[in-house]
């Protein structure tokens, strides 16, 4: 087990951190199977409102690979069809009987595993409704499957610093789990899986094979377990550019496709505020966000994680990529000469309040603490950036629409963990802007070929 | 109940925004309400939770370590000033004399750079920025005390308009514009800024020149350090501060507090301070070691040159202006050694033109995207490139 350490990274010192235990809830009225999460999808429907679905019907494909496909995670009549602006697919709405009737696949056993045509093997996936979960890097669209890839990053922890404990998620699903590695072995020679430290004893406790199934530990610093930061402190080839990678979650749940033959419709997830420490919730698949959490008060938010992630409106259902919800409240109002004061309860990266002197954890607000103003150079997201990036100077090159500099300074590195824009004093949405940049040259270099 | 100030920005915000009567002054309402109540716009994309320092706090926190400065330049005015006179003033009174000399120069520059400002929000339409507080309150702080109040008000309307607007405002400029408000005065008004100007007063007795310590050379191979302490300079005088000079720069002890204020908050790049002092250090022992000139500034040796003059004032507060200063921490190591370097040389090679410090730090500005592109160079060839 080798451990990684990403260059610099910051954790801020924060309530809320959820125990182990996992309750069950019960089964939503509502599940919904939402477009929102997923990056660069062009979707195309394929049911009509009205219409019965099992567990495991294709509801949406991907127009630029019509044979993936994203299925229904319950059995029931779509109820309604929502889409945003243009048009856009948001969600399918599905009313769900109280019976699950599944589409069928012929179970696959390990040793069958090890013996089938790739190809049909990456089929199986594609009408299961699960190749999905594998993502290539830089931009972490779905995986291609016609590329084998230097490495597969398995990344047993997610996206935010409360994500869902993997000794939780792998419990029961131990079996899963490795069949899901021993699927991994058929794509790629080298499987990079990593553990963030707090975790490495809870996991060995759960399995002694554990200490021998991961390869790397990393940093408790956020964001070292982020798929991209590992990416980042292992690669040494331009060919690794292109691996891939997926999480604990979507690793399990295909394992338990492959061994079951069916559509897997369980979620283990996190829902997080301020500093109560809940447990992990079990859910299905698509669960309608206000289930899962009291609303947010007023000038708050639900977001599907701190750092990264989307905001959620609570009418919605939860994505297939998602997994953590945060319930931000907001600042209870400006603050009189708020730039004067100690600031005890205030966290920050800097040594400019009372509370960089103290390590008491705090509940953080969804507010911006300042207004935007020009970027002053002063390198505070420099300073903070885990894969050594330079954010201010690419934000200037995309602003200058200079896209080969930007590209030169590391652009496709950026691992959208948000630290820089969490960090910057002007208050600059540099995550944002790297994040629009490296999208929009992702999809002008598809197009090109 | 309701906070009494809020209500009543909140009662006048319809005169100053969208379609009110006031909207032209927007920014000056903007500008007080957010000193009363810093704002907190909601988050709209992630992260969704942000770090707590801003541009306020931020430029706050150099007023601060500012502070130190300007309070001794104001006492040491005062009693620079009893000395001339021939008296010795109590402190309060030195305060006093000070303040009757300094304050109507930090009021003229705030009060006419702020005019600046404000025009060019106006006519931008953005915000007005905070780094203003800090150029507004350093560059009186360089000045003399007798420097004519027109002088000041000159100065920084250079300063604001061509150091920074010109070049499209807060973050784009390419020079420190406090420092160019002060060289262009210097340039402009030489008699306002050198000779026997450095001490504010009406008497002068006997035997009290007006003159600063880096004027000061030995005669008939007198060595300089002797000559510095006969003009009444020695090396404690130049550390605390009490000598004729610029209004804030006189003080070496005062300017490292503010030093050391930056470095701890982490506002100021220590790599540019220390570089800077490890550049005055180096360079003036590399110079003191070549023999001769035992007279002149060339064997002042390195505690002479970081005391004397404006370079710590220099150093810590105008090279350390994030905007004019490398992006990048190598680029910084090497812009402060050079300004250090500079500094040293120009004192030494060039007895007509002692301060040093602020060609030195003018001069490095102009270099700092260089050095930028020189790191930023070799930085992405070592990156492992991914297209
Ligand atoms: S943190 Fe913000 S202000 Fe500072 S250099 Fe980066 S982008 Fe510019
Ligand atoms: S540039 Fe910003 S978002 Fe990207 S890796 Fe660095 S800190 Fe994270």
């Amino acid at each position: 087990m080798e451990k990684l350490k990403i260059s610099r990274g910051f954790t801020p010192k924060l309530t809320g951190k959820p125990d182990m235990s996992l309750i069950r809830l019960p089964f939503p009225s509502t599940i919904g199977c939402s477009a929102g999460d997923i990056p660069f999808i062009r979707p195309k429907l394929l049911v009509k409102e009205g219409q019965s679905v099992k567990t495991g019907t294709p509801l949406f494909t991907d127009k630029r690979d019509t044979s993936i496909q994203y299925v229904s995670p319950a059995t029931g009549k779509v109820k309604k069809i929502l889409f945003g602006e243009r048009r856009r697919l948001l969600e399918v709405i599905i009313e769900p009987d109280t019976q699950d009737e599944f589409i069928q696949f012929d179970p696959i056993s390990e040793a069958t595993l090890a013996q089938m045509e790739k190809a049909d093997l990456v089929d199986r996936l594609k009408q299961g409704g699960l190749w999905q979960g594998l993502r290539q890097f830089p931009a972490k669209d779905t995986a291609e499957p016609d590329h084998t890839p230097a490495m597969i990053i398995v990344s047993l922890n997610g996206n935010d610093i409360f994500s869902p404990h993997p000794a939780v998620v792998l419990k029961e699903n131990m079996d899963a789990f490795l069949t899901g590695l021993a699927l991994l072995r058929r794509f790629s020679h080298r499987l990079v899986i990593t553990a963030r430290e707090d975790c490495l004893d809870d996991l060995q406790n759960l399995s002694p094979d554990m200490g021998g199934l991961i390869t790397h530990v990393t940093d408790t610093a956020y964001p070292a377990w982020n798929p991209g930061a590992v990416l980042y402190q292992l690669k040494e080839t331009q060919a690794e550019n292109s691996s891939w990678c997926i999480s604990l979650a979507h690793l399990v749940m295909m394992g338990q496709f492959l061994m079951t033959g069916h559509y897997p419709v369980d979620k283990i997830i996190t829902a997080t505020r301020g500093e109560y420490n809940r447990p992990h919730i079990l859910i299905r698949q698509g669960a309608p966000v206000n289930t899962l959490t009291a609303p947010a008060a007023p000038g708050g938010m639900v977001t599907t994680g701190r750092f990264n992630g989307r905001i959620l409106d609570p009418v919605t259902h939860l994505g297939f990529f998602e997994n953590t919800l945060n319930i931000i409240d907001g600042a209870p109002e400006d603050e009189m000469f708020g730039f004067v004061r100690p600031g005890l309860g205030k966290p920050t990266v800097s040594a400019t309040f009372l509370s960089s002197l103290f390590k008491k954890p705090a509940q953080m607000d969804c507010t911006l603490h300042g207004e935007p103003r020009a970027c002053i150079n002063c390198s505070y997201c420099e300073r903070i950036c885990p894969n050594d990036l330079l954010p201010s100077f690419i934000m200037k090159a995309l602003h200058a629409d200079e896209i080969e500099e930007a590209l030169e300074l590391g652009l496709l590195d950026c691992c959208q963990c948000g630290l820089c824009a969490y960090t910057c004093p002007s208050k600059i949405e540099l995550a944002k802007i790297l994040a629009d940049g490296m999208d929009s040259h992702y999809k002008d270099s598809q197009y090109k070929d | 109940m309701k906070n009494p100030i809020k209500k009543l920005f909140d009662d006048s915000a319809h005169l100053f925004t969208g379609d009110g009567k006031y909207k032209k002054y927007e920014p000056v309402w903007d500008a007080t309400k957010t000193f009363f109540f810093l704002p907190s716009p909601k988050t709209g994309v992630m992260p969704f939770i942000r770090d707590s320092l801003d541009l306020k706090r931020y430029m706050s926190f150099v007023i601060l370590a500012l502070l130190p400065v300007t309070l001794f330049g104001i006492y040491n005015t005062g009693f620079q000033s009893g000395r001339a006179a021939g008296e010795a003033y109590s402190i309060l009174k030195c305060f006093m004399v000070g303040a009757w000399y300094v304050l109507p120069m930090i009021i003229v520059s705030y009060g006419v750079g702020f005019i600046w400002e404000f025009i060019f929000a106006v006519f931008r339409r953005h915000k007005i920025s905070e780094g203003f507080l800090v150029t507004g309150l350093l560059f009186p702080l360089t000045l003399p005390p007798t420097i004519p109040l027109w002088q000041v008000a000159l100065g920084i309307s250079f300063g604001v308009v061509i150091g920074k607007e010109v070049f499209g405002g807060t973050g784009r400029n390419i020079l420190n514009p406090a420092l160019t408000a002060r060289a262009f005065v210097f340039f402009s008004y030489p008699v306002s800024m050198s000779g026997d100007i450095w001490i504010a007063g009406k008497t002068m007795v006997d035997g009290i020149t007006g003159a600063t310590a880096l004027s000061v050379t030995g005669f008939e191979g007198q060595a300089i350090g002797s000559a510095l302490s006969e003009a009444g300079y020695p090396l404690s005088s130049l550390f605390y501060g009490l000598i004729p000079g610029s209004v804030g720069e006189t003080s070496a002890l005062c300017c490292l507090i503010g030093a050391a204020i930056l470095m701890v908050t982490r506002i100021a790049n220590y790599r540019i301070i220390i570089g800077g002092i490890t550049g005055v250090i180096a360079t003036s022992i590399l110079i003191w070691l070549i023999p001769g000139g035992t007279e002149t500034w060339a064997n002042a040796g390195p505690l002479y040159h970081l005391f004397a003059g404006g370079f710590l004032f220099g150093i810590s507060f105008m090279a350390t202006d994030p905007v004019s200063a490398p992006g990048t921490n190598p680029g910084r190591w090497i812009f402060g050694f050079l300004i250090g370097f500079l500094t040293v040389v120009i004192r030494v090679a060039n007895p007509a033109f002692m301060e040093g410090a602020m060609l030195a730090i003018l001069f490095m500005n102009v270099f700092a995207p260089l050095l930028d592109h020189l790191v930023i160079k070799y930085k992405t060839s070592k990156r492992i490139p991914n297209v």
